[in-house]
This record gives structure tokens, C-alpha cells and sequence, in this order.
């Protein structure tokens, strides 16, 4: 029973990962407005950023030394040119390739801080998440400069690469990262527009059984593929579903990552759902289709082909 | 105990049972969910999925698994000598956890390897804790074989910690969800596997039942009367075991059925042996499906974990059984 309440606390903290800072979204969206017109005078680092736990940042020159401690930030810092500058990042920040060569200083949840310290940093990037705030709190103590940002929805991440843009120095090239993504995002939208979209089901987990949800990027990224997301009413990033209504909802067609058709194809549970007996389980490139970052340009274009065959987005 | 008391125990049984095929998740007509159950052919796709494919193998497998951790629990608790003997508290729980913990991280698997870790990493604990009681002199000395239990599992907790600290938060959430025991992956191939390892393993326990009644009498009188008392309480120690870590392998940690039901068989009359287990068998079974069916329930959509309903439905009659005991 104890071991239980433990993990159930260890449970409940990882949860929070998708939770929303709270208090943040009206000082997000001043910051963004900000940044907007920050961006004509490019390399102008004076003006204070306000990041999603509500602090304030106030750099006195572009720095030199960043720690990135979430893949989709460190993807956005090479893209928008600031990779070399870049000095720690987590396990799991392994795109672009030349960011294996950065030091790895372990996780982004609730990391390290004496690692963290001990790269030098005179800036720490972290993910959004109350994880983090006791880091964030120990960063800025020990005098570090710290950016805290929530990057799960689409319009997220060009908030947070304008931000980003800001704090390196580097606001017009930020912005030109934003258009291309976007551009390509609309692309996409434009083919699949006039097509009928399937009902889609994308599923994440097993036991227990987690799907994408209406508060994923996933979800909106499905959309702009040309598929509903039977999920989408549910506000959770990956919320928890039950078989009995996944076969009430009757989705069209199974999105999964490598490894899940086999156990959909091969699982009695499964059997009663006409997309899995008729075969139609996609398998998604989850090496592309992972951060809601740079490269959602390209998941999009690779989930249109994949749900509309033929299709040249 | 009475003709009657058994007819009550079994027409329980089968109310929760029919309940457990009628209500779910998913609101289904009644006439659907029968014609899904009579006819091989025909009537609604949706219901015929749900009730055949769904529920149907997940109340046998409720029952299943509630029968097992009964019977384990009521051998235990009369060999043993003591109200709080359990098979989770002899380390089967924490070596299953053990094994299907190191699975999900270490492979990721959310597939078919799991169960097999479980049902490894507890006999591999039931060895240890029966090892462990044997180093220390006492082999089936109930003493011994509790505290070997508890060491035991206090180890398997801290290495699931170690093993779950740097985990992905999915890694965690399938272990943590599978430590709170779920019938939500209940298929026939898992009953018709686990209903071998109830029907051998029960069967078993029910055989032993008469060693029990005289090892419930102390270690002295048992040799007296002519039962070997180590070597009996190690058998029945260890068909306990396994039953229970055949439960587990299918559905988890499904915590105080164990503890609970011997507690409420013996309050509904039991008294030799047979009696408690047999009648712990059925409680046991009652009480799984009825706790299945308010997870499921209760916050619908969403399911709550099993271990947890079991308990909170478990405690008010064990108090009730508690304060008739007083």
C-alpha cells in the first residue's frame, strides 16, 4: 500500500508534465505581443521576456552559454541558428545530429542543477512543466538567467521561437523559422482541405490505454493532415480511454507508433473494431512526428501522405 | 456452515456477475447485450463487440482472480497462525512488481512479456522469503517466513523506486497502472490459462485444507497429531504463492482481497478449513467483479484502478467483522 502511494505520487508528478502553469497565459500572451514588436529591431536583447512561469527575464547581452533542457527548444535553438552556442542538453535531445555533440546533463524534468551549474550556463532553458520549478527557482538563486517555456500546442511553438529569437539575439531570423513552419502548416491544410477526412484514433499506450487527446499538438497536427481525432473533445494531451469506447466511437482508421499495430492486429479486444479488421492501422514516423518543433512542417506532410495516399502536399 | 449461507454467497456471485456484463462504460441496451449473449450471429455490431469480446471475459477474469487471492489468503491466514497473512504481504506483490516493472522499462513492452516477468519475479521472491526462513533455522515457522516476506518486499519496493526514478512519464504511468491492478486487458486466452492455475492451485489448497485445520492449532499439537509442520506449511506456503502470483500475472496487484475475504468467509460461518476456502473462493470472486464494475462506473469514462476500489469496498465489511469480533 505504501509502495502504491508512492507511485502514485511519482505518477501524479509526471502527469503535471502536460498541466498548464497556472497564472500563465494572460503574461504569455503580453509576452508574445512584445516579442512581436521586438522583432523589428532584431538583435535588441534590452527589453525585459516573461516566461511561462511568469518570471521576468532581463539579459544584459546575447548569451553565450545555453543549457536547453527540452528536445523542442534545442531543435528550435539550432534552427534558428544559435545551436553552436549551445553547451548542455537532456538524454533525449538527439535532432539535429550535431546536437549529440552537445554535453548531455541527463533530464529536463526536474534536472540536475548542480550539472546544470557546473556547464557554466548564462542561459537555462527549461520546459514549462511544475517539474521545474523548483529548478527554476535554484537557477535563478544561483544567478543563472532562466527561460522557462510550455511548448504543447502549435501556436506554442512559435511563441516560444520568437521568445527564444529575443533572448539570443537573433529576432529575425526567429521569425523567418515561424513563417516556414507555418507556410508549410497552411500547405498542408490547403491539400487536404476539399478531401473527405477519416475519423482517426491515435493511440500512444497500451495498458493502460492512452490515446492523443484534444490538448496534444497531435491532435491539432491530425486535423491540418486532413483526420478527426475522435479524442479531440477530451482537454487531456494523452488522456486515458477506455476499449468499450473506443469501439463505441468506431474510428475510421488506428494511427499508432512502430510497435502497436502488431498488438492491435493480434489482440482479441481489438477484434470488434471494423478499422482493425479491415486493416486499416497506420503506422506513424515517430522519429519525425515526436516534438511539437521545427520539423512540424514535415510531420504534417509525412501524416497527409499517410492518411490521404496520393496526395502531394 | 448453513445450505442457505451458501446459496446466499453464490446468488451474490451471480447478481454481480450479470451486473458486471450489463453495465459498463458504455451504456448498452439490455435486449442487445442479450441477443449479443444468445445468438452466434446477427443483432448489433457494437453490443456484440463490447459484451462478447469485452465484458464477458472480463468478469470471468474478475472472478478468477478474486477466487485465487481468496483461497491463498484463507490457507495462509489458518497456516500461518495469523489474521494479517496474505500472500502480498509474503512478498509474491512486490516480486511481481519486481519483474513486470524491470519488463516495462527495461523493454517498454506493454505487450505479452509482462504478465511472464510477473509471475517469474514473484516465484523467485516466494523462493527467496522460503530460502531466507530456511537460513535462519525455521523453514516453515510462521514467524520466520512473515518476516522473510516483509524483508523481502521492503527490497522489491526499493528496487521498483530505483527503476522507476529516471523512467519516461508514460514508462511510469503503464507501471504505476499496472501496480494498481486493472481487468481492463481480460481476454480468453488470459482466463483460460489463469482458470488451470485457480482450478490446480485451488484445488490443491482445498486438498491441504485438513492440514491447515491442524497446523491453525500450533506447531506442537500439529506433530502430535501426526502432520510434519515445516514441511505442511511450506506446501501450502508455496501453492498459496503461486495461485496468487498467477492472479497477478493477469491482472496486477489487486490489493486486500486476500486479507479481507478469509476475514468475511469466516464471519459468514465458516469454520474448518474446507469451509473458509471454499467459501473465500466465492467471496472473492463476488468482490472482485463488484469493485471491477465500480471502477468502472464511477468516473466513466475514465477507469479507477482496481487495488484501490477493492480496498475502499473491502474496508467497511472488514470493519463490520472487526467490531463482531471485538
Amino acid at each position: 500500500m505504501v509502495l502504491v502511494a508512492v507511485l502514485a505520487s511519482v505518477l501524479a508528478s509526471s502527469c503535471t508534465r502536460a498541466d498548464h502553469p497556472p497564472g500563465g497565459q494572460a503574461k504569455t500572451e503580453a509576452a508574445s505581443g512584445a516579442a512581436t514588436g521586438a522583432s523589428a529591431t532584431a538583435r535588441s536583447v534590452r527589453a525585459p521576456v516573461i516566461d511561462d512561469f511568469g518570471d521576468t527575464l532581463l539579459l544584459a547581452s546575447a548569451p553565450a552559454r545555453i543549457v536547453s533542457l527540452n528536445p523542442a527548444t534545442t531543435e528550435i535553438l539550432f534552427a534558428i541558428g544559435a545551436g553552436a552556442r549551445l553547451v548542455g542538453r537532456t538524454t533525449w535531445d538527439l535532432y539535429p545530429d550535431s546536437a549529440r555533440l552537445v554535453a548531455d546533463l541527463g533530464n529536463g524534468l526536474r534536472p540536475n542543477t548542480e550539472g546544470v551549474l557546473a556547464a557554466r550556463p548564462d542561459l537555462v532553458v527549461l520546459y514549462a512543466s511544475d517539474d521545474n520549478r523548483s529548478a527554476a527557482r535554484s537557477l535563478r538563486a544561483a544567478g543563472v538567467p532562466t527561460l522557462a517555456l510550455r511548448i504543447d500546442r502549435i501556436a506554442e511553438f512559435a511563441r516560444a521561437t520568437r521568445l527564444l529569437g529575443r533572448a539570443t539575439g537573433d529576432s529575425g531570423r526567429a521569425e523567418r523559422v515561424v513563417d516556414s513552419v507555418q507556410a508549410t502548416l497552411a500547405r498542408v491544410r490547403r491539400a487536404t482541405a476539399g478531401l473527405h477526412a477519416p475519423t482517426v484514433i491515435w493511440r500512444v499506450w497500451d495498458r493502460p490505454l492512452l490515446v492523443i487527446g484534444g490538448g496534444s499538438y497531435l491532435s491539432e497536427l491530425a486535423a491540418i493532415a486532413g483526420g478527426r481525432n475522435i479524442y479531440a473533445d477530451l482537454p487531456q494531451p494523452s488522456p486515458t480511454v477506455t476499449a468499450e469506447d473506443v469501439i463505441r466511437r468506431n474510428p475510421q482508421v488506428v494511427l499508432t507508433s512502430p510497435g502497436g499495430e502488431t498488438r492491435w492486429r493480434t489482440s482479441a479486444t481489438w477484434r470488434g473494431l471494423p478499422a482493425v479488421r479491415e486493416g486499416r492501422i497506420l503506422v506513424v514516423d515517430t522519429a519525425l512526428i515526436g516534438r511539437p518543433s521545427v520539423r512540424m512542417g514535415e510531420a504534417a506532410v509525412s501524416l497527409a501522405r499517410l492518411l490521404h495516399p496520393g496526395i502531394t502536399p | 456452515m448453513a445450505a442457505r449461507s451458501w446459496l446466499l454467497l453464490v446468488a451474490c456471485l451471480m447478481v454481480a456477475a450479470v451486473a458486471g456484463v450489463a453495465y459498463g462504460s458504455v451504456s448498452v441496451a439490455l435486449p442487445d447485450i442479450w441477443r449479443s449473449l444468445m445468438y452466434e450471429q446477427g443483432g448489433d455490431a457494437l453490443a456484440r463487440a463490447i459484451v462478447r469480446d469485452l465484458r464477458v471475459p472480463r468478469v470471468v477474469l474478475g472472478a478468477l482472480v478474486g477466487a485465487g487471492l481468496g483461497m491463498s489468503g484463507a490457507a495462509l491466514q489458518g497456516t500461518l497462525r495469523n489474521g494479517l497473512a496474505e500472500p502480498y504481504l509474503l512478498g509474491v506483490s512486490g516480486g511481481a512488481a519486481v519483474g513486470a516493472v524491470l519488463v516495462v522499462v527495461l523493454i517498454g513492452a506493454s505487450g505479452a512479456t509482462v504478465p511472464i516477468a510477473a509471475f517469474a519475479g514473484a516465484v523467485v521472491a516466494v523462493l527467496t522469503v522460503l530460502a531466507v526462513a530456511r537460513a535462519a533455522g525455521g523453514r516453515g515457522d510462521p514467524r520466520l517466513l512473515l518476516m522473510a516476506g516483509v524483508v523481502v518486499g521492503a527490497f522489491a519496493n526499493a528496487a521498483i523506486m530505483i527503476a522507476l526514478a529516471n523512467a519516461p512519464a508514460n514508462t511510469v504511468r503503464g507501471a504505476t497502472w499496472w501496480m494498481m491492478g486493472s481487468l481492463a486487458d481480460a481476454d480468453w486466452a488470459q482466463v483460460a490459462w489463469l482458470s488451470v492455475y485457480v482450478a490446480v492451485g485451488g484445488g490443491a489448497l482445498l486438498a491441504m485444507a485438513r492440514q491447515v485445520d491442524i497446523l491453525a492449532l500450533g506447531a506442537e499439537p500439529a506433530a502430535s497429531l501426526g502432520v510434519e509442520p515445516d514441511a505442511a506449511s511450506r506446501r501450502i506456503f508455496l501453492a498459496a504463492s503461486l495461485t496468487c502470483a498467477a492472479t497477478v500475472a493477469a491482472a496486477g496487484l489487486v490489493g486486500f482481497v486476500g486479507l479481507v475475504v478469509p476475514h468475511l468467509a469466516r464471519g459468514a460461518g465458516g469454520r474448518g478449513h474446507r469451509t473458509v476456502i471454499a467459501a473465500s473462493a466465492l467471496i472473492g470472486a463476488t468482490l472482485v467483479i463488484a469493485a471491477d464494475l465500480c471502477a468502472r462506473l464511477v468516473l466513466r469514462p475514465v477507469e479507477l484502478p482496481l487495488g484501490a476500489v477493492t480496498a475502499l469496498v473491502g474496508v467497511p465489511f472488514f470493519l463490520l467483522r472487526l467490531r463482531t469480533l471485538a
